[in-house]
């Protein structure tokens, strides 16, 4: 096989090999990008503790949920132990185009209840103490340079003080998790803190409580524990959904719709145009080699060596621009797990989304060989030589 | 092989075309001794092409034998025939003969790839093949870089470069100057002179195959007469 003559085939032109390899490496990165979305996706849902179940409103889930279900809720035979989620929905001050989630929490029950969440810095202890503190996610405590002790201006926007200041926290911790449930953007502060400052006047917004997570006790079976809970507020004063953790985070990962469909749709879209687009230069590059080919056959070479040249051309295209196409992902994955990790903690290109992408711009590059690689060989030498050119 | 006497016996080749056969090559008998240089002539579309593929090896005919150094082409499966042309016949065509994207050295290299060589033998070799059509300061030009007279010496040096018995050309001036062909002319005549090459050359031109041993006139699928130029050299 006269290997020289595949490079010199690509460097010869290598404008058009170059834009080749460019579009094949733009398809590998986005079906990389594509497929981290919708794996990430499936990890947040995947990695959901069995024993956490979430009461929100059965209207949507920016319907409220009076503070008297607590007690109901707690009454449910088989739950552990309840804890608050309230959006806070605020702005840093120094820099309010930038975005991370506030939820006011009740500080004890959480952390027994997210064993995934350690405190790297900082104590839990300290937080549970002193009702202005919160604990922040590392990645937005590295992002704005924040420090254990430091306290921070936030700006409320469904919360609003009435002294028209930002809110204080003061960071009692800078916590890390082990799953994608939890991510290490958002902050944590005190439900109470939150609900005493609208008891007395310090502060407006709405009364209710965002969701309540019920913790399911050993042995006790969780779906028992959802349809009671269901069944208590049957019939008012507001109807409730009890959803597993997994199924919450599915809803709401797919609010904006079938996400994964939409994305495996978009990337067999970007698969296609780019076969054709390699198919189309590959038999281009084959018809302006007729006589080539022919040549070749003419001094003995066979049949295979004018396909194998057709293909291994393809091949060797199509995995530079699988090497480009990886080489940018890996490069830019810090970036994206920066910006999307906030509703997606489970991205990345692990090695199943590099592998697939790697392994679909091979089998484009492969069936884009095959088809000049077999027109070259059952071309006949006198056929080939006879093409005016 | 070391014998490239050519036999060819009964040897046809004909064509559809319309739903009309058309018989380029018509029981055609033909004896060429070896070691000698022939012009093969004829008008357009008389098979001059046809013949010159199937004693190479690049055709098949549809009855007849073409027996070379006792060898009989007709026995012989596709990759044999690649294979025998690979280790017997060096071809020139007219005009696109040579590998764009490959250097001089690299296009005269490439028969010798088929080869058992070494890659520094089959570079040796490739040179002094070059060096033998006077292209020693050209062997790293592109065949754009080239000028057609060149590009017809290094196609000359790639079918001499695995040291073949027999050299089949296809009007290998058929795109040259007066001179740039003479030059080339000349080339092919030392090939058969020092070298014993049995060379088979068609032309349209007869001051071409003044530079044959022999001419032999193709007319219509049959064969017409065959002129000995050193005869007539030696009767003037
Ligand atoms: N593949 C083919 N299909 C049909 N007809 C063909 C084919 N190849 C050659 N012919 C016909 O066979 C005849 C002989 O062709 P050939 O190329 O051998 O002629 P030639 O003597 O070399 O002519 P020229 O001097 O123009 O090169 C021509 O009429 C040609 O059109
Ligand atoms: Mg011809």
């Amino acid at each position: 096989m006269p290997f020289h003559l595949l490079f010199r085939n690509v460097t010869g032109h290598w404008l058009r090999s170059l834009l080749t390899i460019l579009s094949v490496a733009v398809a590998v990165f986005l079906i990389c990008v594509l497929n981290a979305v919708v794996s990430g996706l499936t990890r947040t849902v995947s990695a959901a503790a069995s024993n956490r179940l979430l009461v929100q409103s059965a209207v949507s889930l920016y319907v409220d949920l009076p503070m008297a279900y607590q007690q109901k809720l707690a009454a449910v035979p088989g739950v552990e132990a309840i804890c608050k989620w309230q959006w806070f929905g605020g702005r840093y001050e120094q820099d309010k185009g930038g975005f991370f989630a506030q939820f006011g929490i009740d500080a004890e029950p959480f952390r027994t209840s997210y064993p995934e969440i350690t405190i790297a810095e900082g104590s839990y202890e300290e937080f549970a103490k002193n009702r202005t503190a919160c604990i922040v996610g590392r990645d937005t405590a590295t992002k704005y340079g924040w420090k254990v002790g430091q306290t921070v201006p936030i700006l409320g926007t469904i919360f609003q003080r009435t002294d028209g200041q930002p809110w204080q926290f003061t960071i009692a911790g800078i916590y890390v998790s082990d799953t994608p449930t939890i991510d290490q953007q958002t902050m944590y502060f005190r439900f109470d803190y939150l609900r005493e400052s609208l008891e007395q006047g310090g502060a407006q917004g709405p009364e209710g409580v965002g969701l309540y997570m019920l913790r399911v006790a050993p042995g006790a079976d969780p779906v028992a524990v959802q349809s009671a809970a269901d069944a208590l507020f049957e019939n008012g004063p507001q109807r409730v959904q009890t959803t597993t953790e997994a199924e919450f985070n599915r809803q709401f990962v797919t609010m904006l719709g079938d996400v994964p469909t939409l994305m495996q749709m978009v990337g067999s879209a970007v698969l296609f145009a780019i076969f054709f687009a390699v198919l189309n230069t590959m038999i281009m590059a084959g018809r302006e080699r007729t006589k080539d080919i022919g040549i070749l056959k003419a001094l003995g070479f066979s049949d295979a060596v004018t396909a194998g040249l057709l293909i291994g051309e393809s091949l060797l295209l199509c995995a530079l621009g699988a090497v480009v196409g990886i080489g940018l992902g890996v490069a830019l994955e810090p970036a994206f797990q920066a910006s999307v990790s906030a509703m997606m903690p489970g991205f990345a290109f692990d090695r199943s989304t590099l592998l697939l992408g790697a392994g679909l711009a091979l089998g484009i590059g492969l069936v884009s060989g095959i088809v000049p690689g077999l027109r070259a060989a059952r071309l006949t030498t006198v056929a080939a030589l006879r093409e005016v050119g | 092989m070391t014998d490239s006497t050519i036999e060819i016996r009964r040897l046809t080749k004909a064509y559809q075309r319309g739903g009309e056969t058309l018989r380029v090559l018509d029981e055609l008998d033909l004896h060429m001794d070896a070691g000698t240089f022939y012009a093969l002539m004829g008008p357009s579309g008389s098979g001059k092409t046809t013949l010159l593929n199937l004693i190479g090896g690049l055709d098949v005919a549809d009855t007849g034998d073409v027996i070379i150094g006792g060898e009989n082409l007709s026995n012989y499966s596709g990759s044999q025939l690649a294979r025998w042309r690979a280790e017997n016949v060096g071809f020139v065509f007219q005009g696109f003969n040579l590998l764009p994207v490959l250097s001089a050295r690299e296009n005269v290299e490439l028969p010798l790839m088929l080869s058992p060589l070494k890659k520094r033998e089959r570079r040796a070799q490739a040179e002094r093949a070059l060096e033998l059509v006077g292209l020693t300061d050209r062997m790293d030009h592109k065949p754009r870089e080239l000028s057609g007279g060149q590009e017809q010496r290094v196609a000359i040096a790639r079918a001499i470069a695995t040291d073949p018995t027999l050299i089949l050309a296809d009007e290998p001036t058929g795109d040259l100057d007066r001179t740039t062909a003479n030059q080339v002319l000349q080339l092919l005549q030392r090939l058969n002179r020092e070298l014993k090459k049995t060379i088979l050359m068609v032309t349209h031109d007869p001051e071409a195959a003044g530079y044959a041993d022999k001419v032999i006139h193709l007319d219509k699928g049959k064969l017409g007469r065959i002129e000995d130029n050193r005869k007539l050299a030696g009767k003037a």
